[in-house]
């Protein structure tokens, strides 16, 4: 019906969608919650207060799978599924921590690591520092490889900016154009590595059908996508070390 | 405070009678699906809540001069506001 | 500093823009506004914006902003800048003196639909119990004032039935003269999610605009009818429902006044109304009329969203009462995913209208006329009110014309842009001894006004908004006022220097006065709003939290019957002729915001620095016209000039252009005609012709544009 809009709350980030659906009972870390039928684990584990480190979920849009960081462990099943693409079911028992997990989550941000600006760590309060705070990560084992550092910075819209050094490619940004505004503008050209956010037919924001609501900014976790206005002096492209 | 007195100072219509003839008469064009008597009436509430006292007036005054310009059907309905010209009160459809 | 700077303070508000009232967190370091960020509990928005809300905020730290009262004796002499008691002395003294000469009906008001409930009430108690009479008005005159007509009287309420989340449910959604995606985005947005669910589209619009045609979002019927027929084409759709028996017999047997449905059906259903006499008349396919009828009445869930498309006509009213009736023909009311909506297009339009910033009404909808309202609102106030109804804003004009009113109250409004038949208006203002003009910028009113008082924007004062799902919501304060006062407190110090008495001590104050006074949003207060965040009225002892779906059970008439009104249509007096061929229509666009006050302050202006005129190829072939040529457009009042491209959204023989920017002075070509029963001015059909600006510097001088060889096309009327 629609409980993914009203269901929306302030100051909390479910990961998934809000449902309407039947009562599910399940247990997460020892812990028991009832949701809608339809919901994701990761928003039960939220609403459990046991909450999941994420970076391409957010509630505003559906569950797309892509970054690896919300791996759980649930009992009966094999793997590491995560959290966010499965859904719910009675009885089912789930582990947000382990040994395990924590290696796998580490892993993954450290390759996230890898290909972001070192200089920009300090200070930074994204959704993607937080979550390098969560998992207690510093630094990485790699040392200077390929990277994403020299893609030029797109500052064509007087609002905002996108700095693709700072993407980690979770897709949030093309997912809430599509299903929050409606207007289909962006879209991950390429593929692996070469992968990257492109405005229409790989326009510049401003030229392309971008009709700066703002959806995609919002959604961003790493600040890749930025206000402007939070620039006062103007934006400085980080130097990479 | 203001004054009690409401007689204008200036004389003449209180706005341009071609004006008021357009308009009168395009009312008079939406109750023309109404029968006669519910269109006159509706006319005459029409006009008794939306228009300034001093536009009905000036009607009134162009109908006594011969009303050129009027529908035949706006004119009687406007007639019947003679009566009810110096009485307030409800006139309207019933509202929210 | 490669990090971006963290605000230190949120406060929720609404959008200082459209009717959506979308709910923002507006972050602050210091006094300073970093950031708009969409709140997610915003019960409008659900955490999405549009590009004016989340970012064109600065117009409010813009340097044409006015710090200091101004005040001249003439509109030849410059401003002067005076104090605060000496504007104020002096706008009361020039009031009085013109009321002792020429009459107490000598002078007037219009308020603002982007001030607050409370601005707007202050607005009319200064009219109504200051100045003595009911010469208050208000914008919606010259948008919505059809709706408040034509839903009143067949549905008892002229407001939206539902709120804008009530779409997620509808089957089919019906869209005529509006286009949500544009003018209220984020209303828009939420209307193509339902549409890739799965909900059925039906767009009735002479232009093929985005909600048309977007990504993953196509109508699956669009009636391309000719500016000026709505009427006819909302008849020939009530025709085909009721010959086909697809209306809900047993809805209007039990809700409405049968009588009145018979009548109604004999109308519509007569011959002059079917399918194939009215198609040709609008110009649409008559099979497309009998798919919208019979898509729309099946339903399940059939849901209508309006806008000036069918207000702004000469039938406006009567446009309106069409999409009542077929609603209650349908029986879409009363549940989610129905209704009836109008989408108004201002932040706080829908207050003006429920608070009776009308002549012809008190707050509550209540007309003036009516002895025990205006008996309790007497009591309440200390003095004697009017009992007759006062002048409309078109109105006012023309007694200025004829010497009668000379002296006007204007907040946030600029009718010199805004309203039609530019040159009349202005005419008017040079007329008046006393223009005063509360505003934040100046603008072309202000080129006729006596008295500047410095405005506030909504990021500087307390109060209420009431957005078009008739949701009443919380505008907080953000930053100081630049020029020392929140507007409701300018118009109390007007309201004392004129010598009445009153005082508030906070915005909220005055809301409870209106609350008392205002059967619908009698439960409404600060404290309710901060505890729920916003609540649609009715919102009062029997919904203490505000009314979602209006019509659940009763339609609020007399006898809570819903009612069919008598729909004939009635051709405009506008008519297309040899020396105006065409017809224009007018619009908005995303970027900018109506006469663009606020939006062309900021770097909006990016995307829309002037209004351009779309034509088809044919039409501008015809004139020997290119792709970006300059063009002069003339009609019956007057001629401006634009630049106009090429489109393939209109038909040929209709041109389209916004208004948002003065230079287009579009209002300067627009007619004097108006609807029937509000005067709601038709910008919708004008008669124009077009024709290329020849310039004096060009290279090749082309020879004057081909209009001296005759052309094949027939003269045509609109019927």
């Amino acid at each position: 019906m629609w409980n993914e809009v009203r269901g929306l709350r302030d100051g909390i980030d479910y990961g998934t969608p809000p449902r309407d659906g039947k009562p599910v009972t399940l247990t997460v870390d020892g812990v028991e919650v009832t949701v809608p039928e339809g919901s994701s684990v990761m928003l039960a584990a939220t609403e459990a207060e046991r909450a999941v480190p994420k970076l391409c979920a957010t509630d505003m849009l559906e569950s797309f799978g892509s970054c690896r960081v919300c791996l759980v462990e649930i009992e009966g099943q094999r793997g590491y599924p995560a959290s966010c693409t499965t859904l719910v079911a009675p009885g089912m028992v789930v582990q947000t921590q382990s040994d395990r997990l924590a290696t796998l989550r580490k892993g993954v941000m450290e390759l996230y690591l890898s290909d972001f600006p070192e200089s920009e760590i300090p200070d930074g309060w994204s959704e993607f520092h937080r979550t390098l705070e969560e998992i207690g990560i510093t630094g990485h084992r790699y040392g200077k490889g390929q990277n994403h550092f020299g893609l030029p910075v797109d500052d064509s819209n007087p609002y905002f900016l996108f700095d693709p050094a700072k993407c980690i490619v979770c897709s949030r940004c093309v997912r809430a154009c599509a299903e929050v505004q409606g207007t289909f503008a962006l879209t991950i050209e390429g593929r692996g590595f070469e992968s990257k956010v492109a405005a229409s037919q790989g326009e510049s924001f401003m030229e392309s059908e971008c009709v700066s609501c703002g959806a995609c900014v919002q959604a961003c976790p790493s600040h890749a996508l930025v206000e402007k206005s939070l620039f006062p002096g103007g934006y400085e492209r980080a130097k990479s070390t | 405070m203001t004054t009690d007195d409401n007689r204008p100072a200036v004389s003449g219509d209180v706005i341009d009678m071609k004006h008021l003839i357009v308009m009168a008469n395009q009312i008079g064009d939406f109750f023309a699906s109404y029968p006669p008597k519910r269109a006159r009436e509706g006319l005459r509430n029409h006009l008794r809540i939306n228009w300034d006292p001093r536009m009905r007036n000036a009607l009134l005054a162009h109908i006594d001069s011969g009303g050129d310009g009027l529908d035949v059907n706006v004119i009687d309905a406007v007639q019947l506001l003679r009566k009810a010209a110096d009485k307030s009160g409800y006139y309207g459809p019933p509202q929210a | 500093m490669p990090n971006p700077r963290k605000p230190e303070k949120e406060t929720i508000t609404i959008c200082a823009y459209c009717g959506v009232g979308c709910g923002f967190k507006a972050e602050t370091i210091g006094n300073e506004i970093v950031r708009m960020t969409p709140w997610k509990e915003g019960k409008a928005n659900h955490g999405h914006s549009c590009i004016k809300g989340r970012f064109a905020y600065d117009y409010w730290c813009h340097p044409d902003r006015i710090k200091t009262p101004m005040i001249r004796d003439s509109i030849d002499e410059p401003w002067q800048e005076v104090s605060w008691d000496e504007a104020f002395t002096h706008a009361a003294s020039e009031l009085k003196r013109i009321q002792g000469k020429y009459g107490r009906s000598s002078v007037g008001g219009v308020s603002s639909s982007r001030c607050t409930n409370e601005e707007i009430f202050l607005t009319t108690k200064l009219v109504r119990a200051v100045f003595g009479n009911n010469n208050i008005d208000n914008c919606a005159r010259i948008c919505h004032s059809p709706t408040q007509f034509g839903l009143s009287a067949t549905v008892g309420a002229g407001a939206a039935s539902q709120h804008f989340d009530s779409i997620l449910q509808a089957d089919v959604i019906m869209v005529v003269g509006a286009n949500p995606t544009e003018g209220h985005p984020v209303f828009g947005s939420m209307m193509k999610r339902r549409i890739r669910q799965g909900a059925k589209l039906i767009v009735i619009d002479p232009r093929r605009t985005e909600t048309v045609d977007s990504p993953h979002c196509r109508a699956d019927v669009h009636l391309a009818l000719r500016p000026g027929t709505n009427v006819a084409i909302l008849n020939s759709i009530a025709h085909v429902i009721v010959r086909e028996n697809r209306h809900d017999e047993e809805f209007i047997k039990s809700r409405c006044e049968w009588q009145e449905f018979e009548h109604w059906a004999e109308l519509v259903g007569s011959e002059e109304y079917s399918p194939d006499n009215i198609g040709p008349i609008a110009g649409v396919d008559p099979e497309d009329i009998r798919r919208a009828a019979r898509m729309y009445s099946s339903g399940p869930n059939s849901t209508i969203y309006y806008g000036l498309g069918v207000t702004e006509h000469s039938q406006g009213s009567t446009g309106v009462m069409c999409l009542g009736n077929l609603g209650l023909a349908c029986g879409m009311f009363g549940r989610e995913g129905v209704g009836v909506n109008p989408l108004r297009g201002q932040g706080n339009v829908q207050g003006g209208s429920c608070l009776g910033s009308w002549p012809h009404v008190f707050s509550g909808y209540r007309f003036v006329t009516d002895d025990a309202t205006r008996e309790s609102f007497e009591a309440d106030w200390g003095v004697e009110l009017d009992s007759e109804p006062g002048l409309r804003l078109p109105n006012m004009f023309d007694a200025a014309l004829t010497g009668h009113f000379k002296g006007m109250y204007i907040m946030g409004e600029d009718p010199v842009q805004s309203d039609p038949n530019q040159n009349h208006i202005i005419a008017a203002f040079r007329e008046m001894e006393c223009v005063i003009v509360h505003d934040l910028f100046l603008n072309e009113t202000s080129k006729y006004a006596h008295v500047f008082l410095p405005g506030s924007s909504s990021l500087e004062k307390d109060g209420t908004f009431t957005g078009a799902e008739r949701r009443i919501g919380r505008v907080r304060q953000v930053v100081e006022p630049l020029a020392g006062y929140q507007d409701w407190e300018v118009t109390v110090k007007l309201m004392n220097a004129m010598g009445y008495d009153v005082e508030y001590a906070h915005a909220g104050e005055v809301l409870e006065e209106l609350a008392r006074l205002t059967p619908a949003y009698s439960g409404a207060s600060f404290e309710l709003l901060d505890r729920v965040g916003s609540a649609q009225w009715p919102v009062n002892t029997a919904a203490p939290e505000g009314t979602e779906v209006l019509h659940t059970e009763q339609f609020p008439r007399a006898n809570g019957l819903g009612t069919f009104m008598l729909t004939g249509f009635v051709p405009t007096r506008e008519r297309v002729s040899e020396q105006f061929p065409l017809l224009l229509t007018t619009g908005r666009i995303l970027t900018q915001y109506n006469v663009g006050t606020q939006t062309r302050r900021t770097a909006n202006s990016q995307w829309h620095p002037e209004d351009v005129l779309e034509m088809t190829f044919d039409d501008m072939q015809m004139r020997g016209l290119s792709n970006g040529d300059s063009v002069t457009i003339t009609s019956r009042f007057g001629s401006t000039q634009l630049k106009v491209v090429e489109s393939v959204r209109v038909n040929p023989g209709v041109i389209y252009t916004t208004f948002h920017h003065a230079e287009t002075k579009a209002n300067v070509v627009t007619s004097d005609l108006s609807d029937w029963a509000t005067n709601c001015p038709e910008y919708k059909v004008t008669a124009v012709e077009v024709a290329k600006v020849i310039s004096p510097d060009a290279q090749h001088a082309e020879a004057s544009v081909k209009r001296s060889a005759p052309r094949e096309r027939d003269v045509e009327e609109v019927r």
